[in-house]
């Protein structure tokens, strides 16, 4: 057992002084004048007068107890007794979609979904009532990009083992019975015909397509056929291979101690023979490299759901810290200009923000809103507006260090979920950080400067680079899109259609 | 119906309980709190915990759409976004900023009954929340620009959460139906008529009916020193005038004597949904833990009865709930089943119906009723265990019930529910003539209609 110090080094939260008026200006501008709007500050207007603490908060990020069971299990435990409730994770690398064999794609994500419906021992109806009973929660699921299955329990503290008795039963013996598996596939056949009338969904699925093509990275939705062919044996081998101890993650978080958990779960899961070959590991989808635009025809919608983005970094690349703060400037939130410019400002919409997305492969980044159809391309040009602006201007300072401050306070509000402070753990050990990452994470981000975010802008939102994706009425949006690019048109089965 | 979508921080997930008894195993966590109320009739509720150095603060206001007259449905969801547009010493906007810049979050959401505003904050900045909501409950900046900027997103609101949705106009339909009282039957969100025809004189007399201190709860939980944040909130508030007791809402619910019926087209939608909604108990009535324990005994997990037979054994549907929303005006049960394809929206009534019947006619076994209680403990525990959570809750039943100590009784309440009560309500309101029957099918889609 290789246990660790549970707190480490204050970490010196620093709340810069009250804020300043921050008059409604357009930063100075290089290049040619804006055609768009200045940058969205017409919608704010900051009096100064609310009094905000200019006081250092000393805030103890608490870092789990960590060990490695014989079997290969890495352990992490965060005890926290504050409420007698225990939360476990199961995160089990190498299970999840993104390893899904290239002839059956879904796999992982039925073998998740299964898990419950059955063991050597149990049925799906006995797992049902005895977890309920209890109102304990069992759930599994992979992602179909994911590179992790996880299976995720909780309990109050006074059933946890025979919460864990049910959670060792099903990651360790599911029967996958062949009358449980055909009810799945009916209802899951069921819920994607469902799935197809969501736009978001929709959107996400040609987005993605569009960023990783028939790379991993770019699985949405299971095919039905995929579903039709599904067998027992085939739940069974993927789980055979893929669901093996020392590739697995148990994150424990609440009201337990290192040496009960170790001992619980050394119990329960130290007979689990380990594979003794490394986790899978995943490689970058292809890099794009010409610009485009895609429209999803979804017929008597009265919204378009735009999407727009690039391919970005992964997680362990220098860059993600100054693209933490450009994204927190863009979108992160109703500070971001995204959701100021577009709502506070034209009214486009309910919300407008952006993502970055950066997983042990090459991620994205990713702006989204959903505007009424008729300033559909208003909306996109103002979105676009957006990334010209951050690449061609440099960041006021004022707004600069505001986004900064944002994201390093904030985690104060984490150290009230002992479980975020475990996902943190698991992040820092699931890419290979360094052990002290979280405690320099707020250094870090102090240190980005507006210079280092222009120069990502430049480079990551490149006109070149940018996808666009649009769900909504066809005949309606296709014009104010077609000044962006050759429109490929597709229906809401994900069939190409046409081009405008 | 929030101000907000998509805040990471804004859903309650923590877990932090100040305890002011020993955890045993069968013992339920006691939430402590301190009350008082100002002249002026606010009702301040403060709970220190100095788990972590955060702290929230709720503002829950006793207006909802119940309160809307007619021909403005949905502005008191409009009236909500109207508080983020600036006072007299924040200016429009300059609240998002001034939470999440200093490491905050926020959001206000509206429903039937109330109007709730809420911070997480650092603790360091104890100051700001109570200013921020102090200011806007003494002096909202009440313009017309602000007002047609936020008609705009609430707009587009509805149309992402109702008109460009499978069954989003389903939702309005059963309620419509359901209720012949208006208070309850015309949706949060409103029409999109009665909200443009929403003016500045609406929002002025709104805000001074119904956002006076005296119709407030206010509650603050966290890292907090309750004696002097209790000073704080005096000074800050104090000064603010209590207006006249807002009017009263009739909320009567005529008996209903026959079941109601109807059929809606839908065409984004692509599976055919049955909802089964019947008149059940207000909030706080003697029945009403016993409908809760019902609720669960249908529809909750995967254990639940409507669950394993129409969803698994009978796989009539691939997905099915149960619930009961808590109003404190007449309530409607819920029952809600999506139709599997091949299968008719008449076979899976009929199925509901059927277990409805055996609950009604028994028995409901006891690990049914234990698995109530645990849920209820459960819940207790994981949901309290936030400050967040705590101040909405400790609002929430001092606004609804009289008593922010309520919140300390729950667990026992459930407890004391029987397999004979779950039967008795079960017969005396899951009964056919006063059920309400909408069934959405979806609508083959026509030519695109065009921008609108």
């Amino acid at each position: 057992m290789n246990a660790r110090t549970r707190w480490s080094a204050v970490l010196a939260l620093v709340l810069a002084a009250a804020v300043a008026a921050l008059v409604a200006q357009a930063p100075p501008v290089q290049q040619a004048p804006p055609a768009q709007p200045p940058p969205p500050s017409a919608a704010i207007v900051v009096k100064g007068k609310a009094p905000v603490s200019d006081r250092i908060l000393q805030v103890k990020l608490p870092r789990p107890m960590e060990a490695d069971l014989p079997n290969g299990i890495h352990l992490m435990v965060l005890e926290d007794r504050r409420a007698p409730q225990v939360a476990v994770n199961f995160i089990v690398r190498g299970a999840g979609g993104y390893f899904d064999p290239a002839d059956h794609i879904g796999v992982a994500q039925f073998t998740a979904m299964m898990l419950r419906e059955g063991t050597a021992t149990r049925t799906s109806q006995q797992i049902a009532e005895q977890l309920e009973r209890m109102a304990a929660t069992l759930g599994a699921g992979a992602g179909m990009a994911s590179e992790d299955a996880t299976i995720s329990a909780g309990a109050l503290t006074e059933y946890i083992d025979p919460v864990l008795d049910l959670t060792a039963d099903v990651v360790l013996n599911p029967s996958f019975p062949d009358a449980e598996l055909a009810r799945f596939k009916a209802r899951t056949r069921a819920a994607l015909m469902q799935q197809r009338s969501m736009p978001a969904l929709l959107a996400q699925e040609r987005f993605m397509a569009v960023l990783a093509g028939d790379h991993p990275a770019g699985r949405v939705l299971p095919a039905v056929a995929s579903l039709d062919k599904t067998t027992r044996e085939s739940l069974a081998a993927f789980h055979k291979a893929r669901y093996v101890p020392d590739h697995v993650i148990v994150a424990i978080a609440g009201d337990i101690s290192m040496a009960d958990a170790m001992r619980k779960i050394q119990a329960r899961f130290g007979a689990w023979p380990k594979a003794g070959v490394p986790a899978p590991v995943s490689a970058d989808p292809p890099a794009l490299t010409a610009p485009g635009v895609f429209l999803v025809a979804r017929p008597n919608a009265v919204q378009t759901n735009l999407l727009v983005g690039v391919q970005a970094i992964k997680r362990t690349d220098p860059d993600y810290f100054t693209l933490t703060v450009l994204n927190k400037i863009v979108g992160g939130g109703p500070t971001g200009r995204l959701f100021r410019h577009l709502r506070e400002e034209k009214g486009y919409t309910y919300g407008a923000y952006s993502n970055l997305s950066a997983p042990a492969y090459r991620g994205l980044w990713m702006a989204n809103t959903d505007v009424r159809t008729e300033v559909t391309g208003a909306a996109l040009t103002d979105l676009i507006e957006e990334l010209r602006q951050v690449r061609d201007v440099p960041v006021p300072q004022k707004e600069f260090d505001d986004a900064r401050r944002s994201l390093v306070a904030a985690f104060a509000l984490d150290l009230e979920n002992p479980m975020s402070a475990v996902g943190n753990a698991v992040t820092r050990y699931r890419y290979g950080l360094p052990a002290d990452y979280w405690d320099r994470y707020a250094s870090r981000i102090m240190a980005v400067t507006p210079a280092d975010v222009q120069a990502a802008a430049k480079q990551y939102f490149d006109s070149g680079r940018v996808q666009i994706v649009a769900v909504g009425n066809g005949d309606a949006i296709a014009p104010g899109l077609k000044k962006f690019g050759t429109v490929q048109v597709f229906d809401t089965d994900g069939k190409k259609i046409g081009e405008k | 119906m929030p101000v907000l979508s998509l805040l990471k921080r804004a859903a309650p997930v923590v877990l932090a309980l100040a305890v002011t008894m020993p955890l045993g195993a069968q013992t339920a966590p006691k939430v402590a709190f301190t009350e008082s109320t100002l002249a002026n009739g606010l009702r301040v509720i403060i709970a220190e915990d100095h788990a972590a150095p955060v702290y929230s603060i709720v503002v829950h206001y006793k207006v909802g759409s119940r309160n809307e007259r007619e021909g403005r449905t949905g502005f008191a969801h409009l009236f909500e976004h109207m508080m983020f547009k600036g006072s007299e010493n924040v200016g429009p906007g300059e609240h998002f900023l001034l939470v999440f810049n200093n490491g905050g979050s926020m959001n206000g959401t509206t429903n039937k009954d109330r109007t709730v505003y809420f911070e997480t904050l650092p603790s360091n900045q104890i100051d700001l929340g109570i200013f921020l909501e102090a200011d806007r409950m003494r002096s909202l900046a009440i313009t017309k620009d602000n007002l047609d900027n936020q008609r705009n997103a609430v707009q587009e609101e509805r149309r992402l959460g109702v008109d460009n949705q499978p069954y989003g106009r389903t939702f309005e339909a059963v309620d419509e139906l359901a209720y012949d009282n208006r208070a309850y039957e015309h949706s949060v969100i409103g029409s999109m008529t009665d909200l443009n025809a929403a003016s500045v004189d609406d929002v002025a007399s709104f805000f001074r009916m119904y956002y006076a201190p005296n119709n407030a709860v206010l509650a603050i939980v966290g890292d907090v020193d309750a004696k002097s944040t209790l000073e704080k909130v005096k000074k800050a508030f104090g000064l603010i005038p209590s207006q006249p007791t807002p009017p009263s809402v009739d909320m009567t619910e005529p008996v209903q004597k026959a079941e109601r019926r109807q059929v809606i087209e839908d065409p984004l939608a692509r599976l055919t949904r049955v909802d089964m909604v019947f008149k059940a108990p207000a909030r706080g009535t003697p029945d009403d833990d016993a409908v809760r324990v019902l609720a669960t005994v249908l529809g909750g997990g995967q254990s639940s009865r409507l669950y394993q037979q129409i969803v698994r054994e009978q796989q009539l549907s691939p997905a099915v709930s149960a619930s009961i929303s808590g109003s404190i005006g007449p309530d409607l049960f819920r029952v809600m089943a999506m139709v599997a394809p091949g299968k008719t929206p008449e076979a899976v009534e009929a199925a509901v119906y059927a277990e409805i019947g055996k609950v009604a006619s028994g028995p409901v076994a006891d690990w049914e009723v234990e698995k109530a209680r645990n849920l209820a403990k459960r819940s207790v525990v994981g949901g309290l265990t936030s400050s967040l959570t705590r101040a909405i809750l400790l609002a929430d039943y001092a606004a609804a019930e009289g008593d922010p100590g309520r919140i300390n009784g729950r667990i026992d309440r459930i407890a004391r529910v029987t397999a004979a009560d779950v039967q008795r309500v079960a017969r005396t309101y899951l009964t056919p003539e006063n059920r309400t029957v909408v069934t959405t099918v979806p609508k083959a889609a026509a030519a695109p209609k065009g921008g609108q």
